[in-house]
Order: structure tokens, then C-alpha cells, then sequence
């Protein structure tokens, strides 16, 4: 295992030289919470941040993101052609992404990169991309990590892992597209036992048995293969699970992990583009057919579809944890409150025989 | 105000077990400080899981509907206003409802508060003039009035205006309150510097909608900004786009709207909404003298027509 | 004029937007109004907000 050692000015001065020949993304600040940006020269990214207000995942998937163009215009030969547009898939790193929000692009890789469909789009930017990682010293309340397969310090997902060791900084080295940026940002002095003979992994080691108990919160996720999926979808704690729900889609557009997008051509004039923009199964067009017919034609429907995927149908799929990283956002940001810890707990807990209501 | 609830459990089991009403929608207590979630209860035994206090700041009335169960609400001033508003639009009936009224002293803005700490707010506590905020290391009083909702702070109809059984006697009404400095500020500066002020303003917006769903006046099956065929407004991140959806909802607002502040209240990134729905209000009290949701017997003014209406914007 | 305050509101030049009736049989009003319109918008010259740059 590498580990560097770098002082806090020595940090600036590489995150600049990397910007240039690298597209550097990472936290600013912009009123009251911090986003991901693209960072202009000279910029440096905001690393005083519990967690950033809506996910990184648009620095791989944008929110809205142009595929093809097309000319509508008779004179031209190509028109009416969908044509694939440029677009800069030059090496670009992330700065600054918190280890679950690293984690996360690994579980939207199980949609976008499989054997039978690949999503060119999603795949040539990710592979542009080296992530490195900050670890979380200071987790929040409401985040629940630990208990979704991930941690303060996890490194699935991380090319480099950042930790702030107090006067300077430590950092891990995961892979070696991580490794090849050391160079270029000209952080290379390999960190030694300090002073007291503690080596930089026992350091690391200590600051993340110190983050990860400071973790308060949780969920249960142990029943949640062995439950029958048709017992939960029919279960009838949904109507009052589901009741608050405003369909708002706030939940899926802040979480790192929800995937789904909508495709929309837009025409000016005689020219136009196709468009792929974030949607939410919390929307009710999601699902509306062309015929009028809605199958998840309530809200209901719409909010045990959330969770059912995230939980259940994920679960079972590939069999290695939920669809969730436990990053909290969904929590904080729901203007209703409604909790997917509180909805994991009763999933998962869920006897159909014993649950017998008043009516 | 935290005394109400006493009372809204009291009313709320009596009409659950007389059965006047098959529910009653109230709010339950929430897993995040400054946080309740809205709740239905169906039998008498469960009203325990009411709660009141100054996290009550989503408009029940959006829970109404097109329900078709009678149902008991509980309403604040701004609350009581949109449900005189469902009336007149049909989306409830009125002997439907048993209004269970809540004189109000305002909710507390949860955005205002978390920014004024440096650290993350563990627990908040209030009593009857003051919010107590905790986190770690610190405990700090603040007043309530001081952190109100901003729509909260310049309210002039506090109490409910339609009720059948109050939880309190009215408490009084905030007087001499200007309510329009905001849109005065806007509207006196020149047309480009208003069209920067609204990018501005947007620039955080994620086209999540949430504005639009905590309110109850959107109600349509389909709105204008989802419709594809036709597309009347392109669905991605143009700024453009985005200020369509925000004029156009707004618009469909006019003369309707309460500013109970649930919109603004919603919004994940803090986004001022209710900056375009004011102009509206303010238009729609200097032209017409109207306020919205005050009485059933009064037609709002953007469905109907007098002939003596001067039109002297039309040419 | 709810909705022309707002459009002008948001930035958008009052004589930008004009509102009018006319009845198909006063061909000579439909004629005028447009003149005036032109007029007033030419005078403000190209708009340069609320434009959605051709993708
Ligand atoms: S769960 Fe909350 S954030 Fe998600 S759609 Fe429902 S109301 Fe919106
Ligand atoms: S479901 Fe919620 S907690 Fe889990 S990853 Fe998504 S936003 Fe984070
Ligand atoms: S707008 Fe008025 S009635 Fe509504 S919550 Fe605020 S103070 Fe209470
Ligand atoms: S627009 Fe906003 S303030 Fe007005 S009624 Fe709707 S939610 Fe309330
Ligand atoms: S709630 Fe906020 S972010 Fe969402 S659409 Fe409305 S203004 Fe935009």
C-alpha cells in the first residue's frame, strides 16, 4: 500500500497543475451548499464540506445531456439524420467525492456497462474519469453508510483516497490510473512513520475506526432477500408509507444511485437534438403508455416502486447489498419527510401473517 | 401554539369514533429536527401519533384532493384559505370536511436556521417564544419570531377563515405589515437587471418540481411542463426552459394562490419560488382588491368578467 | 395584465408584449395595431433575453 504525504500548501499547488491537463470536477460553494463544478483555472475546489447538496453523479451522467443532432433542412444532404455530436471525453478527474458517492458509480455501473448493453454515453466518461476521494472525519446524522455495504473511508470506487490527517494530508493510493496523477500534480514524497513511529496506515486506520463510530444511524437489511417479493409489493403498510409522498422526484434527482433518464427530441427552427434528461419513477409520466394507460397510475404505486427497487428488486438482481449507499440526501432533502431508513426498516421486518391491522 | 395539540387529539379521536369522518389528516412527528411528516389517522387509538408544533409548514389542503372519503383537516390560516380554493374549484366539497382550525403563530424557516450554524443541527426544541437548537458543542436560543418563514413573518390571516371547530380562541393578527418590499425592490429596477436578478435566482434550479407538487393549487392530471405532445417546453437544463416553467407555474397560480409558502418550503436548493407568485398577489390585490381563499361566496377574479373592467392594457 | 406585468416583471420590455382584440371585420384596426406594434418593438430593437440559443 502507498501512501504520500502532503502538506497542506503542497495540496493547492498540485490541484493546479493537475487543471489543464486534466478537467477538473470538485465541490464548490454557491449560497448555502456546496455542488460539483467544473472548476475554472486556478480554481480550487471547497473541501470544507459535510456532504455536497445534490450527488456527483452528473459529472458522469449529466442531468441533461445531448446525444444526437439532426437538420430538418431538404437541401442538405444528411438531413433528417440523427448525428452523434462531439463530445470531450478528455482525462477529467473528480476532486473532493465523499467515499460513498465513489462507491455509488460502481452500482450505476451494473446498469450502464453489462455484457449485453453498454451505454456509450455513461461508459466514455467514466473511464475518463480518475475519482479521488475525500474521506468523510465528520460524518452526518443522517448518514447510514456503515450499514449499506460502504463506509467513511471505503475505497470501492476510489482511485486515490484523501484524508485529512490534521496539519496535512494523507494520500492512499487505490489504483494506478490514481497513481499516474501523482506525477503530474507532483505529490511523490512517500509519507514515513512520523515522529512518534505511527506509520500513515496506522494513522488512517485510526481516523476510520474514529469516523465510522461516529455513525449513528443505520438500517436493517439482513431479511430483505428472504421476503417475497410479491408478499412486500402487496403489503399493506404502503398506503400509509406512501401517503405524504408529493411524487416530487427530489429523492431520485439528489441520489448518486438512481439512474433513470428520459430521451426528448427538441427542434428550433430546422435543426434539433436529442436529449437525455434525469426522470424519476416518482413521476407519473414515467410510466404512462402511449395508449393513456398508466400502470403505476398512483402515487402509491410510484413510491413502492422507489423503494421496492432499491431494496427488493436490486437485492435480488445481483445479490450483493441494496441500491443505496446510504449517503442520507434522499432524507435530508425530502420537503415531506419521508425516511428510507424508516421504509428499510418495515421491508424488511415485514411478516405478512402477523400484520393484522385494525381496520 | 404547542398546547394545540391536546386539544386536535381531543377533537380528532371524538370525530373518528362518532364517526363523522373516516380520517383525519395531520402531521406526525418527524426523524429530522425541524421536520414533521404529513399523516393519516383511521382509527380513533392512533391520534397519539399527532403531533403540533412549529414544523407544520406543509399545506394539508394539498392532501385533499379529489378524495372522496369524509375527511377531518387540520387547518392553519394559509391551510384554511387553499381549502376554500379546492371548494370553489370542485376538488373537494365542502360536507366532506370537518376543519379542525389552528390559530396560527407562524412556522420556522428550517433553510434560515441550519444556515446560521457553522455545524450539523442534531435536535431542535421549542417553547412558546423560543426555538432551542442543539448540535455538537452547542445550544443556542433563538427567538422564534426571528427565524419565521418569510412568508410566515409578513402573514395577515393567521387565523383559519373556514372551520368547524377551532383548537384555540384567534389569536391576533399581525397589523401594518408591508407585505410587498420584495417586489417593489424588483419592480422599479430596468428590464435587463430584472431578467439577470430571475437567472439568478433559478440558476441552482434541478426542474424537480417539488415546488410545484407541495402546492395544492397544481393539481392537473397532466402539467404543461411534462406534456410531450405537444412539447411546450423543452425538458432539459436551458435556462430559458427552466424560467418558462417557473412564469407559466406561477401564472397559473394568479389569483389563487395564499402564499402559505409550502412551494419555497419544498424546494431542495432554497430557491426563493414565491418571489414570482407575490407579483401576482400584489397585481391581483391592487387591481381587483383580492385576496385569495377568504370566502365560498366570491368567485376568484380571473374567472370572471365585469363589464366595467377598464382593459386598458388591450389595445 | 396579470400577465404582461409579469412577463415585464421577470425583464421582459413592456412594449415588447401588446395585447389586442380584433374582430375579422375590422381589417383597418388589424392593420394599424400591427404597424404600431412593429414600430414599438423595432424602436427596442432585437430582444436579446428570453431567446433559447439554436442547439
Ligand atoms: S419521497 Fe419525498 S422527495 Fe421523494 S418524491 Fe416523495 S415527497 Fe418527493
Ligand atoms: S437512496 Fe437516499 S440514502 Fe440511499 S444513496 Fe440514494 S439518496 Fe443516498
Ligand atoms: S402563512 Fe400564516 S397561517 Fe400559514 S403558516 Fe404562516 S403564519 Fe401560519
Ligand atoms: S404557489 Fe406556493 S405559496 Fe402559493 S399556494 Fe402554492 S405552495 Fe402556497
Ligand atoms: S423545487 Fe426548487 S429545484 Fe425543484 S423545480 Fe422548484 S425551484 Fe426548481
Amino acid at each position: 500500500m502507498k501512501v504520500i504525504k502532503i502538506e497542506k500548501e503542497k495540496w493547492d499547488k498540485g490541484v493546479e497543475k493537475l487543471n489543464g491537463p486534466l478537467r477538473l470536477f470538485g465541490p464548490v460553494k454557491d449560497g448555502q451548499f456546496h455542488n460539483f463544478k467544473e472548476l475554472d483555472k486556478n480554481q480550487q475546489p471547497d473541501l470544507n464540506f459535510l456532504n455536497t447538496r445534490l450527488s456527483p453523479k452528473s459529472t458522469v451522467f449529466p442531468q441533461s445531456e445531448v446525444m444526437f443532432e439532426y437538420s430538418l433542412d431538404e437541401s442538405r444532404e444528411d438531413h433528417h439524420i440523427m448525428k452523434e455530436i462531439d463530445q470531450d471525453y478528455s482525462p477529467r478527474a473528480v476532486i473532493g467525492i465523499r467515499p460513498c458517492d465513489a462507491k455509488s458509480f460502481l452500482l450505476v455501473k451494473r446498469n450502464f456497462d453489462t455484457d449485453e448493453y453498454k451505454d456509450p454515453y455513461w461508459i466514455r466518461a467514466f473511464e475518463a474519469t480518475t475519482f479521488i476521494g475525500l474521506a468523510c472525519n465528520n460524518p452526518c446524522s443522517t448518514c447510514f453508510c456503515t450499514s449499506a455495504d460502504c463506509g467513511p473511508f471505503h475505497e470501492e470506487g476510489l482511485d486515490l483516497l484523501l484524508v485529512d490527517a490534521g496539519d496535512y494530508y494523507l494520500l492512499k493510493v487505490i489504483t494506478s490510473k490514481g497513481e499516474n496523477l501523482l506525477k503530474v500534480a507532483d505529490w511523490e514524497t512517500e509519507a514515513d512513520a512520523d515522529t512518534s513511529g505511527e506509520t500513515s496506515g496506522n494513522i488512517i486506520d485510526t481516523l476510520k475506526k474514529e469516523a465510522e463510530a461516529k455513525i449513528t444511524s443505520s438500517v436493517v437489511t439482513d431479511r430483505l432477500k428472504e421476503q417475497i417479493s410479491l408478499e412486500l409489493y402487496q403489503a399493506p403498510f404502503w398506503e400509509d408509507a406512501a401517503f405524504s409522498c408529493i411524487n416530487c422526484g427530489t429523492c431520485t434527482y439528489v441520489c448518486p444511485t438512481c439512474w433513470c433518464f428520459d430521451i426528448q427530441d427538441e427542434t428550433h427552427g430546422i435543426s434539433g437534438v436529442r436529449i437525455r434528461n434525469w426522470d424519476s419513477c416518482m413521476s407519473p409520466l414515467f410510466t404512462l403508455h402511449g395508449s393513456g394507460h398508466n400502470p403505476r397510475g398512483t402515487k402509491l404505486h410510484r413510491v413502492r416502486q422507489r423503494f421496492m427497487h432499491k431494496l427488493k428488486y436490486y437485492v435480488d438482481k445481483y445479490d450483493d447489498g441494496i441500491q443505496c449507499v446510504g449517503c442520507g440526501r434522499c432524507i435530508r432533502l425530502c420537503p415531506v419527510n419521508i425516511d428510507i431508513r424508516k421504509i428499510c426498516e418495515i421491508m424488511n421486518n415485514y411478516e405478512p401473517a402477523a400484520c393484522a391491522c385494525p381496520a | 401554539m404547542l398546547g394545540y395539540i391536546d386539544k386536535i387529539k381531543e377533537i380528532s379521536e371524538r370525530v373518528l369514533k362518532e364517526g363523522t369522518v373516516e380520517m383525519v389528516i395531520g402531521f406526525q412527528k418527524g426523524t429530522l429536527p425541524m421536520m414533521n411528516e404529513p399523516c393519516f389517522v383511521k382509527c380513533s387509538g392512533d391520534v397519539q401519533r399527532l403531533v403540533w408544533d412549529s414544523n407544520c409548514g406543509i399545506n394539508l389542503a394539498n392532501y385533499l384532493t379529489d378524495r372522496k372519503e369524509k375527511i377531518a383537516v387540520i387547518a392553519k390560516g394559509c391551510d384554511s384559505r387553499n381549502i376554500v380554493t379546492h371548494i370553489i374549484e370542485n376538488k373537494i366539497k365542502r360536507d366532506q370536511l370537518f376543519i379542525i382550525g389552528v390559530p396560527c403563530n407562524g412556522m420556522i424557516d428550517k433553510s434560515k436556521i441550519a444556515s446560521m450554524f457553522e455545524k450539523e443541527i442534531i435536535e431542535v426544541v421549542e417553547d412558546q417564544n423560543n426555538i432551542i437548537v442543539k448540535g455538537e458543542g452547542f445550544e443556542e436560543t433563538l427567538k422564534k419570531g426571528d427565524v419565521l418563514q418569510e412568508n410566515c413573518a409578513i402573514c395577515i390571516h393567521r387565523n383559519p377563515v373556514i372551520y368547524d371547530e377551532l383548537v384555540s380562541d384567534m389569536v391576533e393578527e399581525q397589523r401594518d405589515v408591508d407585505r410587498y418590499e420584495d417586489v417593489r425592490r424588483i419592480e422599479e429596477m430596468e428590464p435587463d437587471k430584472k431578467y439577470g436578478f430571475f437567472d439568478d435566482l433559478l440558476s441552482a434550479c434541478i426542474r424537480c418540481y417539488a415546488c410545484r407538487d407541495a402546492c395544492p393549487l397544481c393539481y392537473c392530471p397532466t402539467c404543461f411542463v411534462d406534456e410531450s405532445r405537444p412539447q411546450w417546453v423543452g425538458k432539459g437544463q436551458d435556462p430559458v426552459d427552466i424560467r418558462t416553467f417557473h412564469f407559466l407555474r406561477a401564472y397559473h397560480c394568479a389569483g389563487r394562490c395564499t402564499d402559505c409558502g409550502a412551494c419555497e418550503r419544498a424546494c431542495p436548493m432554497e430557491i426563493k419560488v414565491r418571489t414570482f407568485t407575490k407579483k401576482l398577489e400584489k397585481d391581483c390585490l391592487e387591481a381587483y382588491g383580492w385576496e385569495a381563499g377568504m370566502s365560498l361566496d366570491e368567485r376568484p377574479p380571473l374567472d370572471t368578467f365585469r363589464p366595467d373592467d377598464p382593459e386598458d392594457f388591450i389595445k | 395584465m396579470l400577465f404582461k406585468n409579469l412577463m415585464e416583471h421577470m425583464g421582459i420590455e413592456p412594449d415588447r408584449v401588446h395585447f389586442s382584440w380584433i374582430s375579422s371585420a375590422e381589417s383597418t384596426k388589424f392593420v394599424d395595431v400591427v404597424n404600431e406594434v412593429t414600430a414599438a418593438v423595432k424602436a427596442l430593437g432585437p430582444n436579446k433575453n428570453f431567446i433559447i440559443k439554436a442547439a
